[in-house]
């Protein structure tokens, strides 16, 4: 199969890549990039364990094929770290004991950093809701749910409860 | 007792989060060795067939096609490392011919320069099946005598114990209650798929396996067996792993033996890794019984006797069939203190996808029958259903009828008083609630679950503590966390033993060639048997420290303590040193000494100590459409002593899911064999949305062999789930479910048998 040119912005930076026609993005991802943080639970766009942000909005990497995020800005969870300063959802997954086997965490942490950009003070429902794309087989979601809502107010510039 | 700890009991971040958090954190499919080849499987179509004949010419004239093997040249594996204790035994463990018994049994693999090569390579090959009879019904496996699925024919096991008098018990009972109970086949389903592995042969014949293992050490002796190679030129690795909750509790059927001799024919490190498909249809779940049980009671609500039979669904092979029907004798019978009990369980094969361990290893199975056993007794004696259990629990002091020991340390009473204030049990009758279509009900259970396995199997433990030039401690330990945190909590227990900062310590991974000897991670055994090894190893290395501190400050060491780093007397605090000063002396400075402390610990578990649990629930069922929701759920465990109590509550919200989804949703469907439902679309793990209230509660009862009191915790927060939902269920529309899963068509079913009407009239 020939392969074909894109260019895209992986955290911040511009990639020229050969890819196949047929090559998931999640695959472009980790396998010419090795960013590994973004994980492939099934395949089929049912777990969220492969979502990275596409131009502000999570998409799952598995479903997408890598010609379609040419031009695009893409945020994976190596992306989320200002320097060796934690973002504020990574910080409190891992404070509020939100991290067990840690394979849905760049996921879900992924998909709640898109939705707290376009909703900055969710209801939990609202968390829970968006947090359904994201399969978790260890936590229960209680864990999860509870750093989501605690990140949101840090980013707002609350407190820290 | 001494609650003044200052590492453990509480909730420390788990030393890997920063990793899993940002990304860092590297698991099996994330490895990628240079010259590294692609494996992939060839499974077969039919569910019980001889592999006549393998033609793979035209797979082999395929450019980037570079090893092939097929079973007839591999061993599988269809034991469990109580199999490895004698020469005779481990012969049992191994199974060579070229018999299919499941749809998706590899046939053949190959390994080739990239997938795409691989996937193409299998389905070129071409494979002269002679179909069989299959057998897909358990009852049916243990009747017929023509078709066998293996040479000592349909039987996987069978066990049968008595305590007691069974007959006089009968006789000594006012009432006599019988019920029948069936389980459904349950996926582990962690979110990293199961069965990924990189295989790689040196040029000297060295074997290295990354693969994500419950069981380090007993999977470095399965396959030197396999591969007739001295243990010590196998070297595991495990590398983080997404979850496992039983599913990688050995060898992965088909992965690293088909993966080590592909490294070994094509010379290069080979990779596979099976897709959720795979996972779905090709590797283990939790065997599905039939719990067929009678009781006797008397009229006060004493047990008097109890008769359990079961039948269990082995599939095609059997790996851990053995213990998980003994778990089921053990928790059945350990329970309560019933005198007089029979005991009767059966596994067989079937031409079905396989099974294995899975969290509760048979206890959920057997704690549904008995927990809504209970259930129907109370309701029938009009007792409350916590009375009952009181009244029948084996508690403090009394001895186990199963493994002859004394109860040590036990919380039922306090796990029963404070779950149920939490949730309101007494005043439950003022929320029940009939909108529209919807009931509420409330229903309760409680659970017992062993702590490792010292009596029942092989239960080794150690560890080793290497105390640094500065100070800082390395511990090396091959007990695997699969996402637990019990890595996190064993450098608690160093740190508190050593009296250091957890900042301190660092956890090695699990690496045979670096790692000691453990029994894996299983039976919720890492914090307590994992623990104690570490805890003893710690105590070693701070007892050969002080030594050396004794001799430099000119204080005897029994005056010498340590804390956060620094050694003094307990007599004269202006005598003291940090450890790292010390160290550098004896490991570098004082070079007539040159002496790094490795502390050390190994061996058995010294018990098997129960954790018990009680769990409550309110369903919200909807009579309309037979949906089921739990709405809330208490769950409260009594884990001796919580080194992590986020890590803890963890594991009971985390069960307790997993118990609902069990319950209500997961079921893998298989119909002649063929799994139907083999994708999470199909196959319904519950999604964030789908979860109520969920309450944890430590209860801490101190277990005297424990590290610092503590005993298990993962496996039982599951436990109890299924039957106080059942129990809930029948509280709100006065049907009994005894089968599971409980899906709405179930529920509609019962609805139209009993006769509910279907809307509330106020």
């Amino acid at each position: 199969m020939p392969e074909l040119s894109i260019r895209i912005c992986v955290n911040g930076e511009w990639h020229e890549l050969k890819v196949r026609p047929d090559e998931r993005l999640v695959d472009s991802l980790r396998e010419r990039l090795g960013l590994t943080g973004t994980k492939v639970g099934c395949g089929e766009g049912e777990c969220g364990a492969c979502t990275v942000n596409i131009n502000g909005k999570a998409i799952l990497s598995c479903l997408t094929l890598a010609v379609q995020a040419h031009g695009k800005q893409i945020v994976t969870i190596e992306g989320l770290r200002r320097g060796t300063e934690l973002h504020p959802l990574q910080k409190t997954f891992a404070d509020e004991g939100a991290v067990q086997c840690g394979f849905c965490t760049p996921g879900m942490i992924v998909a709640a950093d898109a939705m707290l950009k376009k909703n900055p003070d969710p209801s939990e429902g609202e968390v829970r809701k968006t947090l359904s794309n994201n399969l978790c087989r260890c936590t229960g979601y209680d864990k999860p749910v509870k750093a989501i809502l605690q990140a949101a107010r840090i980013l707002r510039g609350g407190n820290h409860e | 007792m001494n609650d003044h700890f200052s590492v453990i009991g509480k909730s420390a971040p788990r030393i890997d989060a920063i990793d899993k958090v940002t990304g860092g954190a590297r698991y099996a499919p994330d490895l990628n060795l240079p010259g590294m080849l692609y494996g992939a499987l060839l499974r077969s179509p039919y569910p019980h067939a001889k592999v006549a004949g393998i033609d793979a010419t035209k797979a082999r004239s395929l450019p980037g096609l570079r090893g092939i093997v097929t079973i007839e040249e591999l061993p599988r594996i269809v034991g469990y490392w109580f199999f490895l204790r004698s020469e005779k035994k481990e012969k049992d463990m191994f199974l060579r011919d070229n018999v299919v018994r499941f749809i998706g049994d590899p046939v053949a693999a190959v390994a080739a320069d990239d997938r795409e090569t691989a996937l193409a390579a299998v389905s070129m090959i071409e494979v002269n099946y002679e179909p069989l009879p299959r057998i897909f019904d358990p009852h049916d496996a243990l009747k017929n005598t023509q078709v066998t699925l293996h040479d000592k024919g349909n039987k996987a096991f069978h066990v049968t114990k008595h305590f007691g008098n069974i007959e006089q018990g009968f006789k000594e009972a006012d009432y006599v209650i019988e019920n029948s109970f069936v389980t459904s086949k349950q996926k582990h389903a962690p979110i990293e798929p199961i069965g990924t592995c990189i295989a790689d042969y040196d040029a000297a014949g060295k074997l290295t396996v990354y693969t994500s293992t419950q069981l380090p050490s007993w999977s470095q002796m399965y396959l030197a067996r396999a591969l007739g190679l001295p243990n010590s030129r196998v070297r595991v690795i495990k590398p983080y792993t997404g979850g496992a909750f039983g599913g990688r509790c050995g060898l992965v059927h088909g992965l690293e033996v088909m993966c080590a001799f592909l490294s070994k024919r094509t010379g290069k490190p080979v990779r596979m890794s099976f897709s959720r498909t795979e996972d779905f249809i090709g590797t283990e779940t939790r065997h599905p019984m039939t719990i067929d049980i009678r009781t006797g009671v008397t009229k006060e609500g004493i047990l008097t006797a109890n008769s359990i039979t079961i039948l269990a669904n082995a599939g095609g092979y059997s790996t851990h069939t053995i213990g998980v029907l003994a778990n089921c004798l053990s928790t059945g019978v350990g329970l309560y203190r019933c005198p007089n009990v029979y005991f009767d369980a059966t596994a067989v094969y079937t031409n079905q996808s396989l099974t294995g361990a899975f969290r509760g290893y048979g206890n959920p199975q057997m704690n549904f029958a008995q927990e809504s056993q209970m259930d129907i007794i109370a309701r029938d004696l009009g007792i409350d259903p916590i009375e009952l259990r009181l009244r029948n629990y084996r508690g403090l002091g009394e001895i186990d009828p199963v493994f002859a020991d004394e109860i040590r340390s036990e919380g039922l009473r306090e796990c029963l008083a404070r779950a149920s204030e939490a949730f309101g049990w007494k005043e439950r009758g003022s929320r029940r609630r009939a909108d529209g279509t919807i009931r509420n009900g409330f229903g309760m259970a409680v659970m017992l679950h062993g702590t490792g396995a010292a009596g029942a199997l092989p239960d080794p433990a150690s560890a080793m503590v290497m105390i640094g030039s500065d100070g800082s401690v390395q511990l090396a330990t091959s007990a695997a966390d699969e996402g637990q945190g019990n890595r996190t909590a064993l450098a608690q227990i160093a740190a508190e033993e050593l009296g250091l900062g957890l900042d301190r310590i660092s956890v090695s991974m699990p690496d045979t060639d670096l790692t000691p000897l453990d029994g894996g991670t299983h039976g919720s055994r890492q914090t307590y048997a994992g623990g104690l090894a570490v805890k003893k190893a710690a105590a070693d290395a701070k007892r050969k420290l002080l030594v050396f501190a004794a001799k430099d400050l000119g204080t005897p060491e029994q005056d010498l303590h340590v804390r956060d780093g620094i050694i003094s007397s307990a007599k004269d605090p202006s005598v003291h040193l940090k450890i790292g000063d010390l160290m550098r002396r004896v490991q570098i400075s004082d070079m007539s000494v040159c002496e790094q402390i490795i502390g050390v610990s190994s061996g058995v578990a010294p018990a098997m100590p129960g954790y018990y649990g009680a769990t409550f629930v309110e369903v919200e069922v909807d009579t309309e459409t037979g949906e089921v929701r739990v709405a809330k759920l208490v769950g409260a465990f009594d884990v001796g002593k919580a080194i992590n109590p986020a890590n803890v509550e963890g594991q009971i919200t985390g069960g307790a899911v997993m118990g609902i989804g069990w319950t209500l949703t997961e079921e893998l469907l298989l119909k002649e064999g063929r799994v139907l439902n083999d994708s999470f679309k199909d196959y319904r793990i519950l999604r964030a949305c789908d979860v109520g209230e969920i309450v944890p509660i430590i209860v801490e009862s101190s277990e005297p062999t424990g590290p610092f009191g503590a005993k298990g915790v993962g496996e039982g927060t599951m436990v109890g789930v299924a039957p106080a939902v059942a129990n809930a269920i029948y509280d709100a529309i006065g049907a009994r479910m005894k089968e599971l899963c409980i899906t709405p068509e179930k529920i509609l079913e019962a609805l139209d048998r009993i006769g509910v009407e279907k809307t509330h009239e106020p």
